[in-house]
C-alpha cells in the first residue's frame, strides 16, 4: 500500500505517494527526475547515490524513501545557486576532480556534507570524508586537492 | 528487488512493542536499514510487515549518568563518534566508530542495529564487551538485561526474542588505572574486520595486570573472550614473554574460519600478533588515564 | 617545449565538465523514453551444461511482462570482435544449446518495470543437463579434459608465437640465466556505470541504441552482424559513459538483449546490468601463468629472453586474442633484447570470459618482467636502475620484425626516478622503494575487426559566428578525449577552446572511428581531427589571402583568432570577420573540413610508443604482512602534453587501479563461481588507502602524433604491480610471484624466510 511522503528537495516541497519498499534514490531519480544522483552498486558500498538528508550525507540507495518523510534533502542539482556554481563545483572543475563523472555527484555531496559539518578539515579528515565513495577514474587525490582549495578559501560562495 | 511489505512507523517504544506482539514472526524490525536492506534486496529476508523504529526518539540518546553511560539503541554511529562525553570518557568507542563503514552509513545506521545484526565481524560489540557493557531489551511483558558478551549466540543469531527490542546499552564507569584499545585488521582501511581485537586492562600496584578483558572479533561465530589468555595475564606483572603466551593461547581458543579474505591459519597468526599489541596499547592508555 | 602552443598544455576545464559537476550529464543509465520497457536477463547458474528445454510460459503470463526471448528467438549468429576469423567468433550471447560459464545468458524479459522483469526471471524454467566443467587452464589443456567448445583440441583457443634472433644460441653465451614462474590474477573493471543500453526499434525498421560504450561503431557493426539489420539502419549513441577501462567495446548482453526485445515489440527497452552481473557476466582481465627465462652477461647486458604463457581464456574468445599477442609483445618491453622468443596459449575454460582491460596484457608482462629483472640485477650485483639503463630502449630503435620506435624518453625517465629515489634519502625501517619501467602503444595497427573504414575520421564545421563543431566517432569514456580533440582543433585553427564544441560517439552523425581502446584516440582520432581542422584552415586562408591582398611570398597563420602574416603578426584580420565573409563567398555553405587517419606501415604494431618509470614506496608491518602504499612517483613521457590536467588524472587513476591489481583486487572462484561479486567483497583502493602521488615531467616529441603527442592512458597501468613487488622485496626481503601481493602472502613469505634463517 502506498504511503504519503512529504519531503523538501533542494528547497522545493513535494507531496508524493510511494510504496514502502521504494528506496530514496528511486524516488529522487524516477519520481522527481533528479537523475544526477547515481547508482553504482545499490548496496551501500560505492557512494554514487550520496545525498544530504537534514544536513548529513546518506546513501540514498540504502534509505527507505518513507524513512525520509519530513526531511530536507539536497542533491547534486541543488548545489549551484541559479546560474552560479558552488565553490566545490568550481574547485572540481579547476582540479580535474572527475573523469567519467559517474561518481562525481556522490563525491560532491560527500564533500559538501564534510564541509558543512567541519569547515576546516585536515587532509586525513578529507580522505575520511570521501572514503565511502568509490572513484574508479581519478584516484581521489585530485578531489582532495579541490576540497583543500575550497577550505583555503580560494572559492567564494555565490550570493 | 525488495519484496512489498506493510510499513509501520511507531512513535513510541510502547507502540512498537504492541506491533511486535501483534505480528510476531511475520514482522521484522528495521532501524537504519544499513544491514537489513542488503539482506532484503537479496531476498534473504522478506517480511510482510516492517516495524520501523528509526523515528522513536525516546530511544536515541547518550546520557552521562552517575553509574555510567547510557546509549539508546537508535543512536547513530555518527552521534557516538562525535559525542564529546564519549570522546572524553570512552575514547576507544569513538575511535572505533571512525573506521566503521563510511560516514554515510554511520550517519544513518545505529548502534542498536549493529549489535542486533549479530555480525561476528562487527566492530562495536568487541569494544562494548571489553568495556563491560550491559544490554537492555524490552518486550511487551517487560524488560531484561544481560552482559553484552552473552548477547550473541551464533553467526547472526542473538538472544533477542522476535517480540523484543534492544533499547539501551549501558557502560559502567571506567575503573581508575584502566585503559582500553581496539583495532581491526583489514586490507582496506575502512573495511570490515578480518580480525578485530579489543583489550581492556586495569593496572594494579607496580603496573601489574589487576584485571583484563580480551575480546576477539571475526574470530569465531560470535565475538568471544579468550578466557585462558586473559588468565595468562591476570594478576601478573606483564612481560613480553607473557604477552606472547597470551597471544598464543588466544589463537588456540579462537575458532576462526577460512574465507576469501583470509585463511583460518592467518587469522590465528593475526590474533597472536594483535593480542599482545593491543594489550600494550591498552596499558599505555591506562597509564595516561 | 609547450610554450609555442596557445591551447595545448594549458590547464583547462574538460569541455563537458559543467555537466558532470551539476549532475546534468545524461548517461545511458539516465535515458528514459516514452513507452519504455525494462529488461532483465536470466543467466546460467551452471558452469557447463546442455540446455534441454526452456519453458517461458509462466513468465509470459505474469501481468506486466511484454516479451520473453531465448536463443531460439535469435538468428543463432555468433559474435566476436575478431571478425576476420570466423572461428574466433564464438559467442551467441543468448545461448541456444549450451551454457559455458556461470553467467552465460539464456533468456531475457521485457516488462513494464524492473521489479516485474525480475519476478518473471524466477518463472522461467530451464532444464539443464549438467556437463563436466574445467576451470583451470592447466587442467583444460590435458588430454581428457572436458571440451568447452566442440572440436577445439585441448581447449586451445589461440596460440601466438613471436621470435627473433637465435634464442637458444644466445642462452649458451650467457653468464647467468634465471628461470622463474609467475601467476597473474583476474581483475574486474568495476566501471561505476554498469553495462547498460536502451534500444528502440521502430516500425520503420530502424534501431537506435543508447549505450555506455567505448566504441559506438563496433557496437553498430556487431549488432548488424547479429540481427541482420543493415549497419546504417542502426544508430548507436554514446553521450556520457561512466567508465570503460576495456570492458565496453564488445557487444554485451545488455545491448543485444535490449535490441532483440525491442525488435520484437517495437517499444524501447532499457537494460541495466546489476553490479553482481557486472562482476560475473561481463569480461575481465586475463589471468596468466607465466614462465620466464632470462639470460645476461656479467655486466648486466641482457642477451636473451624466453616467455611462455598460458592464459585463462574463459568461455569465449572476445578480445583475449589481442591480450595474448600484446602480453607477448610487451614481455620484451622496454628493453633491447637481441634474442627473444614468446609462446602463448589461450585456453578455453568454463569461467567468465577474459578479455581487454586497461593495459591489455602489458600489466601482466610488466609485473613478471620487472620482478624478474630485479632478481637478475640482484644476482649480478647491479643496481636495478643501472640494469634498466644498460638495456633500455632508445629513440629510433627497431624491435626486430615487430615495431619501430621513434620517440623514446625512457632514459630521461630513469634519470629522473634515480634522482627522486636519492632525494627520498634514508627510509624508515621496513620501508622500501621498488621501481618498474614500462612502455605502451598508441593504438594498434591491426584490423582483425575487418573494418572497411579509416581507423579514425573527423568532420570539422565552422559556422558563421566562427564557432566550430567537431564530429568524431571517438568515445569520451571519462578519459577526456572530447577535450583533447577540442584542444587539438582549437590549436590547429588558432582559436579559443571555448569556440569548439564536440559531437562524439553517435554513429548517426559522426564518421566512424574504432573508438576508445588501445590508447588510440589521442594519436589516431587526434590526427583525424587535426587534419579536418587543417582542411578548414586552408579554406579560410584562401579567403584571407584574397581579402588581405598580401604578397604571394608571405605565408599566413592564425593565432588567438587573428589571421596574420607570419613574418608581420600585426598585419592581419579577425578570424571571425573572415569566416563570415568566407561563408558568404561560398554561397552560404558553412566551412567543412574532413580528415582521417589510418596508420600505414607505421611503427608496425603501433605508430608510437610511450615510456615511463615508476617508483613505489611501501611500508610493511613485518608482524602481520600488512603493508601500505606510501608514495608513488612516476616519470612518464607521452610526447607533447596536450591536456596536463587530463594526464594527471590518468596517472592518479591508474595508480588506484594498478595499485589494486598489485595489492588486493582479485576474483577468487569456486568451481567457476566468482565468490566476491559485490563492491563490498571485491576490494578496491579507497581514498584512505591511496598513496601520495607525484609526476615527473619528461619532454619528448613524437613525429607521428598530432603536435607530437602520444598515449597517456593505459601504459600507466603497467608498472605498479611490479614496482610494488620490488618494493616489498627491498623493504623486507621477500618476493611474491603471484598476484595480488596480499598481506597474507607477504606474511607467509616472511615466516618462510625466518624458518630458513633459523636452519
Ligand atoms: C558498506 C557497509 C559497510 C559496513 N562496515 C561495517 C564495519 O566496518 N563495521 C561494522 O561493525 N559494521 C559495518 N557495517 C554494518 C552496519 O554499519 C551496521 O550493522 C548498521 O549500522 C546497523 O544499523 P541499522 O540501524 O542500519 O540496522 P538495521 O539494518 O536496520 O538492522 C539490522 C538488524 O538489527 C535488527 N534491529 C535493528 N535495531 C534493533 C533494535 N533496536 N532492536 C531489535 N532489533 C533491531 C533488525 O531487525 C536487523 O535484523 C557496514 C554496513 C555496510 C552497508
Ligand atoms: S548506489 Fe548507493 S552506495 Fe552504491
Ligand atoms: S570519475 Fe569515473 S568513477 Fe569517478
Amino acid at each position: 500500500m502506498k504511503k504519503e511522503l512529504k519531503i523538501k528537495v533542494n528547497g522545493q516541497p513535494y507531496d508524493l505517494f510511494v510504496k514502502p519498499n521504494t528506496l530514496l534514490s528511486e524516488v529522487l531519480r524516477d519520481d522527481l527526475g533528479l537523475t544526477g544522483t547515481k547508482r553504482g552498486c545499490n548496496s551501500s558500498s560505492c557512494g554514487a547515490c550520496t545525498v544530504m538528508l537534514n544536513g548529513m550525507s546518506v546513501k540514498s540507495c540504502s534509505v527507505l524513501a518513507i524513512q525520509a518523510n519530513g526531511s530536507e534533502l539536497v542533491t547534486v542539482e541543488g548545489l549551484a545557486k541559479g546560474n552560479k556554481l558552488s565553490p566545490l563545483q568550481n574547485a572540481f572543475l579547476d582540479h580535474g576532480s572527475y573523469q567519467c563523472g559517474f561518481c562525481t555527484p556522490g563525491m560532491l555531496m560527500s564533500s559538501k556534507a564534510l564541509l558543512t559539518e567541519n569547515p576546516k578539515p585536515t587532509k586525513e579528515e578529507m580522505k575520511e570524508g570521501i572514503d565511502g565513495n568509490i572513484c574508479r577514474c581519478t584516484g581521489y587525490n585530485s578531489i582532495i586537492r579541490a576540497i583543500t582549495a575550497v577550505v583555503k578559501g580560494e572559492y567564494k560562495e555565490a550570493k | 528487488m525488495i519484496k512489498d511489505f506493510e510499513h509501520f512507523a511507531p512513535k513510541t517504544l510502547k507502540e512498537a512493542l504492541a506491533l511486535l506482539d501483534k505480528y510476531q514472526d511475520d514482522c521484522k524490525v528495521i532501524c537504519g536499514g544499513q544491514s537489513l536492506l542488503i539482506l532484503m534486496r537479496q531476498g534473504l529476508v522478506a517480511p510482510p510487515y516492517m516495524i520501523d523504529i528509526k523515528g522513536i526518539s525516546e530511544l536515541s540518546y547518550i546520557k552521562d549518568e552517575k553509574d555510567g553511560l547510557k546509549i539508546g539503541a537508535t543512536t547513530t554511529h555518527r552521534a557516538i563518534e562525535k559525542s564529546p562525553v564519549i570522546k572524553k570518557k570512552y575514547p576507544v568507542l569513538a575511535k572505533m566508530e571512525t573506521r566503521l563503514a563510511s560516514i554515510q552509513t554511520r550517519n544513518w545506521g545505529t548502534i542498536g542495529g549493529n549489535v542486533c545484526h549479530g555480525d561476528p565481524a562487527g566492530d562495536p560489540l568487541p569494544v562494548l564487551i571489553a568495556l563491560g557493557a550491559t544490554l537492555t531489551m524490552a518486550g511487551s511483558k517487560g524488560k531484561r538485561s544481560m552482559p553484552a558478551e552473552d548477547f550473541c549466540l551464533d553467526y547472526f543469531e542473538t538472544a533477542l526474542e522476535p517480540v523484543e527490542l534492544l533499547t539501551e546499552i549501558a557502560l559502567p564507569i571506567v575503573p581508575p588505572n584502566s585503559g582500553t584499545a581496539y583495532t581491526k585488521f583489514n586490507v582496506i582501511e575502512s573495511d570490515l574486520a578480518t580480525v578485530g581485537v579489543a583489550v581492556s586492562v586495569t593496572l594494579g600496584a607496580g603496573d601489574s595486570c589487576q584485571d583484563i578483558r580480551i575480546v576477539l572479533g571475526a574470530s569465531a561465530p560470535t565475538p568471544m573472550r579468550p578466557k585462558k589468555a586473559e588468565a595468562v595475564l591476570k594478576g601478573k606483572k606483564i612481560t613480553d614473554a607473557l604477552l606472547a603466551q597470551a597471544g598464543e593461547t588466544a589463537a588456540t581458543e579462537a575458532d576462526p574460519i577460512s574465507d576469501i579474505y583470509a585463511s583460518e591459519e592467518y587469522r590465528r597468526e593475526l590474533i597472536k600478533v594483535l593480542v599482545p599489541r593491543l594489550t600494550r596499547e591498552a596499558m599505555a592508555n591506562a597509564k595516561k588515564a | 617545449m609547450t610554450t609555442k602552443f596557445s591551447v595545448l598544455g594549458q590547464r583547462v576545464h574538460n569541455i563537458d565538465g559543467t555537466e558532470k559537476v551539476t549532475g546534468s550529464a545524461k548517461y545511458t543509465f539516465d535515458v528514459v523514453l516514452p513507452n519504455m520497457l525494462y529488461g532483465k536477463i536470466l543467466r546460467s547458474p551452471h558452469p557447463h551444461a546442455k540446455i534441454l528445454k526452456i519453458d517461458t510460459r509462466q513468465a509470459k503470463k505474469l501481468i506486466g511482462v511484454k516479451a520473453v526471448v531465448t536463443g531460439k528467438d535469435t538468428l543463432g549468429h555468433k559474435q566476436g570482435i575478431w571478425r576476420r576469423f570466423p572461428e574466433l567468433c564464438d559467442e551467441e550471447i543468448l545461448c541456444r544449446e549450451k551454457v559455458r560459464y556461470i553467467g552465460d545468458a539464456v533468456a531475457a524479459v521485457a516488462a513494464i518495470d524492473e521489479d516485474t522483469a525480475e519476478e518473471a526471471l524466477d518463472l522461467i524454467d530451464v532444464e539443464y543437463d549438467l556437463l563436466p566443467a574445467v576451470f583451470d587452464p592447466m587442467e583444460a589443456i590435458k588430454e581428457d579434459a572436458p571440451q568447452v567448445h566442440d572440436g577445439v583440441e585441448l581447449n586451445i583457443n589461440i596460440t601466438r608465437h613471436i621470435e627473433w634472433g637465435d634464442v637458444d644460441e644466445a642462452f649458451k653465451k650467457c653468464d647467468h640465466i634465471r628461470e622463474d614462474q609467475f601467476k597473474c590474477s583476474s581483475q574486474a573493471h568495476v566501471c561505476m556505470e554498469t553495462h547498460d543500453a536502451v534500444a528502440s526499434f521502430g516500425h520503420n525498421g530502424k534501431l537506435t541504441v543508447w549505450t555506455s560504450t567505448q566504441s559506438s561503431y563496433y557496437i553498430q557493426r556487431l549488432l548488424a552482424d547479429m540481427t541482420d539489420i543493415r549497419e546504417s539502419d542502426i544508430r548507436v549513441i554514446n553521450r556520457h559513459t561512466g567508465g570503460g577501462f576495456g570492458s565496453k567495446f564488445e557487444l554485451d548482453s545488455a545491448q543485444f538483449c535490449a535490441a532483440i526485445l525491442s525488435q520484437k515489440l517495437c517499444q524501447p527497452v532499457k537494460i541495466v546490468l546489476s553490479r553482481e552481473e557486472e562482476f560475473t557476466a561481463t569480461k575481465r582481465r586475463t589471468p596468466m601463468y607465466y614462465a620466464l627465462k632470462l639470460g645476461a652477461k656479467k655486466d648486466g647486458t641482457l642477451l636473451a629472453k624466453e616467455a611462455r604463457v598460458i592464459t585463462e581464456g574463459g568461455a569465449y574468445t572476445s578480445m583475449g586474442a589481442t591480450a595474448l599477442y600484446l602480453t607477448g609483445f610487451f614481455s620484451s618491453f622496454p628493453y633491447k633484447y637481441p634474442n627473444y622468443r614468446y609462446d602463448g596459449y589461450r585456453v578455453y575454460t568454463n569461467t567468465a570470459p577474459t578479455s581487454a582491460m586497461r593495459g591489455f596484457g602489458a600489466p601482466q608482462s610488466t609485473f613478471v618482467g620487472e620482478s624478474q629483472l630485479d632478481m637478475m640485477a640482484e644476482d649480478l650485483g647491479i643496481d636495478p636502475i643501472e640494469i634498466r639503463r644498460k638495456n633500455g630502449m632508445t629513440p629510433n630503435y627497431e624491435v626486430p620484425g615487430q615495431a619501430f620506435i621513434q620517440s623514446c624518453g625512457l632514459h630521461q625517465c630513469l634519470d629522473k626516478i634515480d634522482e627522486h629515489i636519492k632525494e627520498r634519502g634514508k627510509l624508515p625501517p621496513n620501508h622500501g622503494i621498488g621501481v618498474a619501467s614500462y612502455g605502451f602503444m598508441s593504438g594498434g595497427i591491426f584490423n582483425w575487426f575487418n573494418t572497411p573504414y579509416a581507423f579514425s575520421a573527423a568532420v570539422v564545421r565552422i559556422n558563421v559566428d566562427g564557432k566550430v563543431d567537431v564530429y568524431t566517432g571517438a568515445c569520451d569514456i571519462g578519459q577526456g578525449s572530447n577535450t583533447t580533440l577540442a584542444m587539438i582543433c582549437a590549436e590547429e585553427l588558432g582559436i579559443k577552446l571555448e569556440d569548439v564544441r564536440v559531437f562524439s560517439g553517435d554513429t548517426g552523425i559522426c564518421p566512424p572511428d574504432l573508438g576508445a581502446w588501445g590508447s588510440r584516440q589521442t594519436l589516431m582520432s587526434g590526427n583525424a581531427v587535426k587534419r579536418a581542422a587543417e582542411d578548414c584552415k586552408n579554406q579560410i586562408m584562401e579567403f584571407a589571402a584574397a581579402k588581405m591582398g598580401v604578397n604571394i611570398v608571405y605565408d599566413l597563420d592564425i593565432k588567438d583568432s587573428w589571421i596574420h602574416i607570419v613574418a608581420r603578426p600585426e598585419r592581419g584580420v579577425s578570424y571571425y570577420d573572415i569566416v563570415k565573409e568566407a561563408i558568404r563567398g561560398k554561397d552560404g555553405v558553412a566551412i567543412m573540413g574532413r580528415g582521417h587517419y589510418t596508420p600505414h606501415r607505421k611503427g608496425m604494431i603501433s605508430p608510437a610508443y610511450s615510456f615511463g618509470v615508476q617508483a613505489v614506496e611501501v611500508a610493511v608491518d613485518i608482524e602481520t604482512g600488512r603493508y601500505k602504499l606510501v608514495y608513488v612517483t612516476t616519470a612518464h613521457e607521452s610526447g607533447t602534453v596536450i591536456n596536463p590536467v587530463g594526464i594527471e588524472g590518468q596517472l592518479e587513476g591508474a595508480i588506484m587501479m594498478a595499485g589494486g591489481y598489485g595489492y588486493c583486487e582479485d576474483q577468487p572462484m569456486d568451481d567457476g563461481k566468482i565468490l566476491n561479486p559485490s563492491i563490498a567483497d571485491y576490494k578496491l583502493i579507497r581514498s584512505l588507502d591511496m598513496p601520495e602521488t607525484k609526476i615527473l615531467e619528461i619532454d619528448t616529441y613524437e613525429p607521428e602524433g598530432p603536435f607530437g603527442a602520444k598515449e597517456a592512458g593505459e601504459g600507466l597501468t603497467n608498472p605498479t604491480a611490479g614496482a610494488i613487488g620490488n618494493a616489498i622485496y627491498k623493504a623486507v626481503g621477500v618476493r611474491i610471484n603471484d598476484l595480488p601481493i596480499t598481506p597474507e602472502k607477504v606474511f607467509k613469505a616472511l615466516r618462510e624466510k625466518e624458518k630458513k634463517k633459523a636452519k
